[in-house]
């Protein structure tokens, strides 16, 4: 883990934001990356996620988020439109617990970047995390 | 439909078949059961009876001298009841009994069979309905105890081997609760005897299985449970009432509201009442809402058959079950049944 939005620490691969309801799924995408060479985000939900990127000095700071799409307060679909509104550089990778063909095909319409579907193993996470970190900075 | 005055039934003979018979009627409009005798004192028929507030007899002509019978049904079996009831009919009540009575009770089987069916195939349906939960569920403790399991393989910390270990034990343990669950609930209701089922315990089990059933999960739940709320029934058919009827409600709030369960016991009788802050029930759809097919879900997101077999469940108890709802506020069912406690 890493102070919200400080300087990334060096030698990182780059910086990821989780937005999940439950501890468990945060804390297995963190250790996860955490091993293939990430810095680590967590948000409980939407709103808490959303406060993040909005409180830091520099909130484009992290690289890559990646979200649920069941979580109470803001849920994964509003914070996904929100995300893609607000930061449309910073790509959103899916990860769900029930994979819903419709549900994929609108979010990735919305531009969401990967649909990934628990439970992961950690190399295809890292795969998917390290694609959509190229494509950010050919985006910046 | 059913017109003209109920027919009054006197039931001789209260075994396997007898049973039966007074089960249906008792459910059917038109049909009052007046009463029911056998020989035998233990009879399951004559339990049931007591059950269901039906005169039950051992003494065949003391309830064949009542007055206001319509219609005798002799279902004992035995060749020397027609001539018991012959000599004691003096009004010439009809008899439906021997070959006739054998028809009646194997269309009552075929039916009781078939309606067994369709509330199973029901149930599995209703399952149908809350994959979307069930996988979240499953998912994420899984996913834990695979990261966990990828973790250890390349961790030489013996303490932190330990403790991922013990993590992957939890994680299963929730897995095989959230299995065991379904299971329970899935399970084909067992022909055995009814036993004292513990009403707060089905709408706990009821509302882990409703929260499958909805994609956010901001439900405050309120419980005010009485201490052993005990019903007589079979504990998969009181389960699938509950279970219904708390589906119901958890989806019309849509996710977010208030869901209030409580237990009450008074004067022998046993109430659950579940009430949610969901948009109500228009007064048009409110007199329909028991009727077999009918729904206002979308195509596959239920049944219509899910309030039409909670009633036939409870009035089966001799139970009765009602609702009040007012447009925008909410909805509250009521279930009462005889106390077994």
């Amino acid at each position: 883990m890493v102070d919200v939005f400080g300087i990334p620490q060096k030698n990182s691969r780059g910086r990821v934001l989780v937005i999940d309801d439950e501890a468990d799924v945060r804390k297995s995408v963190t250790m996860s990356l955490t091993k293939s060479g990430y810095e680590v985000i967590e948000a409980e939900d939407g709103q808490q996620a959303i406060g993040l990127m909005n409180s830091g000095d520099n909130p484009l700071a992290v690289d890559v988020i990646i979200c649920d799409i069941r979580m109470p307060k803001v849920n994964g679909i509003e914070a996904v439109s929100y995300f893609r509104a607000q930061y449309p550089s910073r790509p959103v990778l899916v990860l769900t617990g029930f994979p819903d063909i419709q549900l994929a095909t609108d979010l990735l319409k919305q531009g969401v970047v990967d649909y990934l579907v628990k439970p992961i193993e950690r190399e295809k996470l890292a795969a998917a995390v390290e694609s959509a970190m190229t494509r950010s900075r050919k985006a910046a | 439909m059913v017109s003209g005055d109920p027919i009054n039934v006197i039931l001789l003979g209260a075994g396997t078949g007898g049973t039966s018979l007074l089960e249906l009627f008792a459910r059917s409009p038109g049909v009052e059961v007046v009463g029911i005798a056998d020989k035998n004192p233990d009879a399951p028929g004559l339990k049931r009876a007591r059950e269901l507030h039906i005169p039950a007899s051992q003494d065949v002509a003391e309830l064949l001298s009542r007055d206001g019978t319509g219609l005798i049904v002799d279902v004992t079996g035995d060749p020397a009841m027609a001539e018991f009831i012959a000599r004691h009919n003096p009004r010439g009540i009809q008899v439906l009994g021997g070959m006739t009575a054998r028809l009646l009770w194997n269309l009552v089987q075929h039916e009781a069979g078939i309606q067994a069916q369709l509330f199973q195939a029901a149930k599995l349906a209703t399952i149908g309905t809350f994959t979307s939960g069930i996988a979240h569920d499953i998912n994420n403790p899984l996913y834990l105890v695979m990261s966990l399991a990828e973790d250890m393989a390349d961790e030489s910390d013996p303490g932190v081997i330990r403790d991922h270990a013990r993590d992957i034990v939890q994680a299963v343990r929730r897995i095989a609760a959230i299995v065991k669950g379904l299971t329970l609930y899935a399970r084909v209701s067992s022909a055995d005897d009814l036993v004292g089922v513990d009403l707060n315990g089905a709408l706990d089990e009821a509302l882990k299985m409703a929260r499958y059933a909805t994609v956010l999960n901001e439900i405050e739940v309120a419980r005010d449970y009485v201490a052993r709320p005990v019903v007589r029934g079979r504990p998969e058919e009181i389960l699938q009432v509950c279970v219904n009827i708390v589906t119901n409600g958890v989806q019309a709030m849509n996710g977010r509201g208030a869901l209030r369960l409580s237990t009450r016991r008074e004067d022998g009788l046993v109430t659950a009442t579940i009430a949610d802050t969901g948009p109500g029930i228009p007064r048009d759809v409110l007199d329909k809402i028991f009727d077999p097919f009918f729904t206002t879900k979308e195509p596959g997101k239920g049944t219509g058959l899910g309030l039409h077999i909670a009633r036939t469940i409870v009035k089966k108890y001799g139970g009765l079950i009602d609702v009040s709802s007012h447009e925008g506020r909410g909805t509250t069912f009521r279930l009462q049944f005889p106390s077994a406690g």
